[in-house]
C-alpha cells in the first residue's frame, strides 16, 4: 500500500448542489482562474494528474506560475516509453518541483504476470483491461482516495462524447472529491500555443508522430489524418470504444468497463421483469 | 475572478468554444440517417463518436460497454400508445433486443441491445406503427408529455391532447427546432392535480379558463440534473389557439441567442431564465411575437403530487381508466404483447405515467373486473403494492455508460426491505434513485432522492464499494423544492437501514398529517444525519465549504 499522502484523512469535500452551481459559475473561468481557485481552496489537498502530454504540461505550467508549491503525480506502470522518463527529468529541472510518481502493487504485478505473461495485453480485451487496472489504474486510484480534488487534462473535443464535461465536477466514480478540468473548453491547438509561448518542455514522442502518450508496447505513432484511436492497442478487436487519446480512468469509463467485461450482469434487478 | 460575458458573441466564437456546437455544423444531428447505411457498411468500429452523437436525434446511445449495441428511446407524445403500438414495441424488444423495455419518467420507452445494422429496419417498423424516435435525444425538443389520463379524466380542465399532438407532430423532425443549444423538455396538461412536473420541465403550459375561454398559464426555466431549478411563472395567459405559437416564441428567444450556445453546461432555456428573470424573458417573447400577451398566473399549487393510480370512472359515460405499477419500470416484451391483446379486445389505450407505470383507459364497465384481474394476472397487481409504484430509478446497470451504482437492483432490495418492515404504511413513498448527477429519476425531488458514488475505502478484493448520497426536502406541488444532499456517501449495503430510520421517525414524529418533505424541513441536517444513521454510527455527514469529518 502507498503511504497516506498526509497523516490525519482531513476532508474538504463539495456537496452535489454546490458543485452545481459552482460549475456553472466556472465554465467562463480562464485555465488559470479555475488552477488558481483550485490551488487556494485545497492547497496541497488538490494535485494535477499527468502522463506528460501537453494538456497536462499545460496546466502544470500554469500552476506552477502560480504557486510553485503546486503537485504534480503521475504513475509509473513499468511499462512506459525512455520520453517519459526524460520528461521527468525535465519537469524537475525546468521546475524545481518533486514529480510524485508512484508504483504498482508489486504483489498484484507478479501475480499477474506469473499468470498471465508479460505481454498479456496482446491476447484478449480482458487482459488487457486487467493490465491497465493493475499497473495504471489501481494506483492512480490509491492516490485519489488522499487527495480532495484533482485536477486533469480533459478536453471536450476529444472524445464527442465527452462534450459535455464540466470543469469542475464531483467524482463519483472515486469517493466524491473534486475533478477539475481546466481546459474543457480549450482546443488542441490552444494547448500547443500555450505551450510554445511558455517555452513548456514538450514529450519528445510528439515528434515522431504521436498522438496520444502511455504505455510504450500499447502506443504508436499514428500518420497524418489516421484516427488518433489507432495510436492504441490497434491489433484490438471488439474492445469498448473509447477515446484513443487521453486514458478513460480520468472520464471514469474504463472502470465502467472493467465492470461490464467482467460482471456483465452486475447490477441489474433479480427476476423481476414481468 | 469569473470573466464577463462576451459582449458580442459570434458564430465563430459559438464554434470555437463549444464543440457540440462545431459537430453540428459541420452535419447535423438529423442529417446523420443519411449516412446510416454506409455506418452499417464500415461496421461500429470504423464509424467516427460525433456520428454516435448525432444518432442521438434519433433517440439513440451506446449501451454499455460500448462493444456495438444501443439503448434506444422510443418517443410516446402524451404517453398514450394503442395497443397495436404497445405489441410493435414488446415485438421489437425481443426480434431485435434482448425480450424488454423500460418505462421512462417522461413517459418513453426504452429499448436496449440493438445493434447498428438492425437500426434502419427497427426505424421503418415504429414508424409504419406511427411511432418515432426522432429527436428523443440530442438538442431537440424531446418527447412532449402531458398527464396520462388527459381527454378521459371527468376533472380535467378541457382536452389538450389535440395540442400536444399537433406540438409533437410540429416538432419531430423540424429542421428548425432541432439545433436546439440543448436539450428542451415541454410539458402539457390540464390535469387539476397537476400531475405532469410542470415544476421540472423548461416549458409547462397549465391550463387556465378564463371567461369561458381555454387556456394556459406558462412555467419556464425548471430542470434537475447538476444545477436544478424550479421553474418561474411567465405572467402570462395564453389562450389554447395560440400556445403553439408561443411555444415557438420562447423556443426562439432561446436559440437565437448565442449566449446560450457558448457552453453546453449553461446552454438550457433554466439559464436563460435565470439571468432574465420570467419578466425578461416575456419581453422577449413578446418582441419575438411582435405583441403583448395577456396578463396571467399559473394555477394555485395541489397540496400534493399525484400519479392516477387505481380504478376511476372516465368523463366517457360507462368507461373506466385503471392504473397499475409497474415495479422497477420494467416490463418484458412478452408481457407487453400480451398486455396489448387484453387491451385490444375493447379497443382502449395504454397510457404510461412519469412515474414508470401505465394506464389502461377505455375499459367498458361490464368488462371491468375481468379486466382488471387478466392485468393483475400478468403482474401488476393493484392492491399491495403502492411503494412498487412510487419508487422509481433510473437506467442504470447494467446499460448505463453513466451510472455510478446500481440503480434497479438496489431500489429493489430497499423496496423489499421497506414493504418488510412498514408494510402499507409505506405506500405511495417516493424514493427516487439515481446512478449519477443526470437524474433522469429525479432524485432532487423525491421524498428520498439516491444518488449513486463510490465509497473512499475498497472492498476486501480491492474492488470499489458503492454508496449513495441521500437527498431530502425536496418535492413537487405545494412548496415545490429542490431536495439538499443530507448525508453522504452511505454505503451500499447500508441505505436501506437509513431510509427505514428516517422514515420510522417521520411516521412516529410527524405533526398533523405533515408531509414527509416538511417533517425534513423543520429538521437540521445535525438531527436529520443523527436519525438516519442511527446510533453510533460514525458516517460522514456533509459540510460545505468547510472541513468535513464528522
Amino acid at each position: 500500500m502507498l503511504e497516506p499522502l498526509f497523516g490525519a484523512d482531513r476532508r474538504d469535500l463539495l456537496d452535489e448542489f454546490e458543485a452545481g452551481q459552482l460549475a456553472v459559475e466556472f465554465d467562463d473561468a480562464t485555465p488559470q482562474e479555475m488552477i488558481a481557485w483550485t490551488l487556494e481552496r485545497w492547497g496541497p489537498r488538490a494535485a494535477i494528474c499527468t502522463s506528460f502530454q501537453a494538456e497536462g504540461m499545460a496546466i502544470l505550467d500554469m500552476a506552477w506560475r502560480i504557486d510553485h508549491r503546486v503537485r504534480l503525480f503521475t504513475v509509473d506502470t513499468g511499462r512506459m516509453p525512455q520520453e517519459t522518463y526524460d520528461m521527468m527529468e525535465q519537469v524537475r529541472a525546468r521546475y524545481g518541483i518533486e514529480v510524485e510518481v508512484y508504483f504498482p502493487d508489486a504483489q498484484r504485478v507478479e501475480g499477474m504476470v506469473r499468470r498471465f505473461g508479460p505481454n498479456l495485453f496482446q491476447r484478449a480485451v480482458e487482459a488487457r483491461l486487467l493490465c491497465c487496472n493493475v499497473r495504471k489504474v489501481e494506483p492512480i486510484r490509491g492516490v485519489l482516495e488522499r487527495l480532495d480534488a484533482w485536477i486533469t487534462g480533459l478536453r471536450r473535443d476529444q472524445w464527442a462524447s465527452r462534450a459535455n464535461i464540466r470543469k469542475l465536477e464531483i467524482d463519483h466514480e472515486h469517493g466524491g472529491l473534486a475533478k477539475v478540468s481546466p481546459l474543457a473548453d480549450w482546443t488542441l491547438e490552444e494547448v500547443k500555443q500555450y505551450n510554445e509561448e511558455h517555452d513548456v518542455p514538450v514529450h519528445a514522442l510528439y515528434a515522431q508522430g504521436y498522438t496520444s502518450i502511455g504505455c510504450a508496447p500499447c502506443t504508436r505513432a499514428t500518420r497524418p489524418g489516421e484516427d488518433p484511436r489507432a495510436g492504441r492497442w490497434w491489433w484490438e478487436k471488439n474492445a469498448p470504444k473509447e477515446c484513443g487519446i487521453h486514458c478513460p480512468i480520468e472520464t471514469g469509463a474504463f472502470e465502467h468497463e472493467l465492470d461490464a467485461m467482467l460482471n456483465p450482469h452486475r447490477g441489474g434487478p433479480r427476476e423481476t421483469v414481468r | 475572478m469569473i470573466r464577463e460575458p462576451q459582449a458580442e458573441i459570434s458564430w465563430e466564437l459559438v464554434r470555437k468554444r463549444n464543440f457540440v456546437e462545431r459537430l453540428k455544423a459541420v452535419k447535423g444531428g438529423l442529417d446523420v440517417i443519411r449516412d446510416l447505411p454506409a455506418m452499417i457498411e464500415a461496421g461500429y468500429e470504423a464509424v467516427p463518436e460525433e456520428d454516435f452523437v448525432r444518432l442521438q436525434w434519433y433517440g439513440l446511445y451506446h449501451d454499455k460497454p460500448k462493444l456495438g449495441y444501443f439503448m434506444m428511446r422510443v418517443k410516446i407524445p402524451g404517453g398514450v400508445l394503442t395497443p397495436a403500438q404497445l405489441r410493435t414495441i414488446g415485438e421489437l424488444s425481443e426480434g431485435f433486443g434482448r425480450g424488454h423495455g423500460e418505462l421512462t419518467t417522461r413517459q418513453n420507452v426504452q429499448l436496449h441491445w440493438l445493434e447498428l445494422a438492425h437500426l434502419p429496419e427497427v426505424l421503418a417498423i415504429l414508424a409504419r406503427d406511427g411511432m418515432t424516435t426522432t429527436g428523443a435525444c440530442g438538442d431537440n425538443v424531446r418527447n412532449i408529455t402531458g398527464c396520462p389520463v388527459a381527454g378521459i379524466d371527468p376533472e380535467e380542465l378541457f382536452d389538450v391532447r389535440g395540442l400536444l399532438d399537433e406540438a409533437a407532430a410540429f416538432f419531430i423532425g423540424h429542421r428548425e427546432y432541432s439545433d436546439l443549444p440543448r436539450k428542451h423538455k415541454i410539458t402539457i396538461s390540464t390535469c387539476p392535480h397537476q400531475c405532469n412536473a410542470a415544476e421540472i420541465h423548461c416549458i409547462a403550459l397549465a391550463g387556465v379558463r378564463r371567461d369561458g375561454r381555454d387556456g394556459f398559464g406558462v412555467r419556464v426555466g425548471g430542470g434537475l440534473s447538476t444545477w436544478p431549478r424550479i421553474g418561474d411563472d411567465l405572467g402570462v395567459w395564453v389562450p389554447a389557439g395560440e400556445a403553439l405559437g408561443v411555444l415557438q416564441a420562447i423556443l426562439d428567444a432561446w436559440r437565437h441567442d448565442l449566449k446560450y450556445r457558448m457552453s453546453r453546461a449553461k446552454a438550457r432555456l433554466k439559464f436563460m431564465v435565470h439571468d432574465l428573470g420570467p419578466a425578461g424573458l416575456r419581453a422577449r417573447v413578446e418582441e419575438r411575437l411582435g405583441r403583448r400577451l395577456e396578463d396571467g398566473a399559473l394555477p394555485p399549487p395541489p397540496d400534493e403530487e399525484f400519479d392516477h393510480a387505481g380504478v376511476h370512472p372516465q368523463k366517457q359515460e360507462g368507461l373506466f381508466y385503471a392504473g397499475f405499477p409497474v415495479y422497477l419500470g420494467l416490463m418484458s416484451g412478452t408481457t407487453m404483447q400480451r398486455l396489448a391483446d387484453q387491451v385490444a379486445e375493447f379497443d382502449g389505450e395504454i397510457r404510461l405515467t412519469r412515474r414508470q407505470n401505465f394506464i389502461v383507459s377505455g375499459i367498458p364497465g361490464e368488462r371491468l373486473a375481468a379486466t382488471v384481474a387478466a392485468i393483475e394476472g400478468l403482474g401488476f397487481p393493484l392492491a399491495g403494492s403502492g411503494l412498487r409504484a412510487s419508487a422509481i430509478a433510473c437506467t442504470g446497470d447494467p446499460f448505463c455508460n453513466y451510472t455510478v451504482a446500481e440503480t434497479k437492483g438496489k431500489l429493489q432490495d430497499i423496496v423489499e426491505h421497506l414493504e418488510t418492515v412498514f408494510g402499507p404504511a409505506a405506500d405511495g413513498l417516493r424514493i427516487n434513485l439515481d446512478g449519477c448527477p443526470h437524474a433522469c429519476a429525479h432524485h432532487w425531488i423525491g421524498d428520498f432522492g439516491l444518488q449513486g458514488t463510490t465509497l473512499r475505502e475498497r472492498g476486501p478484493a480491492g474492488e470499489r464499494l458503492h454508496g449513495y448520497d441521500v437527498f431530502l426536502r425536496g418535492g413537487l406541488a405545494r412548496g415545490a423544492a429542490i431536495g439538499r444532499p443530507v448525508l453522504r456517501r452511505v454505503p451500499g449495503p447500508e441505505i436501506h437501514r437509513v431510509i427505514e430510520r428516517l422514515f420510522r421517525a417521520y411516521l412516529e414524529g410527524r405533526q398533523n398529517k405533515e408531509r414527509i418533505q416538511d417533517f425534513f424541513t423543520r429538521h437540521s441536517d445535525e438531527q436529520l444525519g443523527e436519525i438516519g444513521l442511527g446510533p453510533g454510527a460514525a458516517l460522514e455527514t456533509v459540510e460545505t465549504g468547510g472541513d468535513a469529518d464528522a
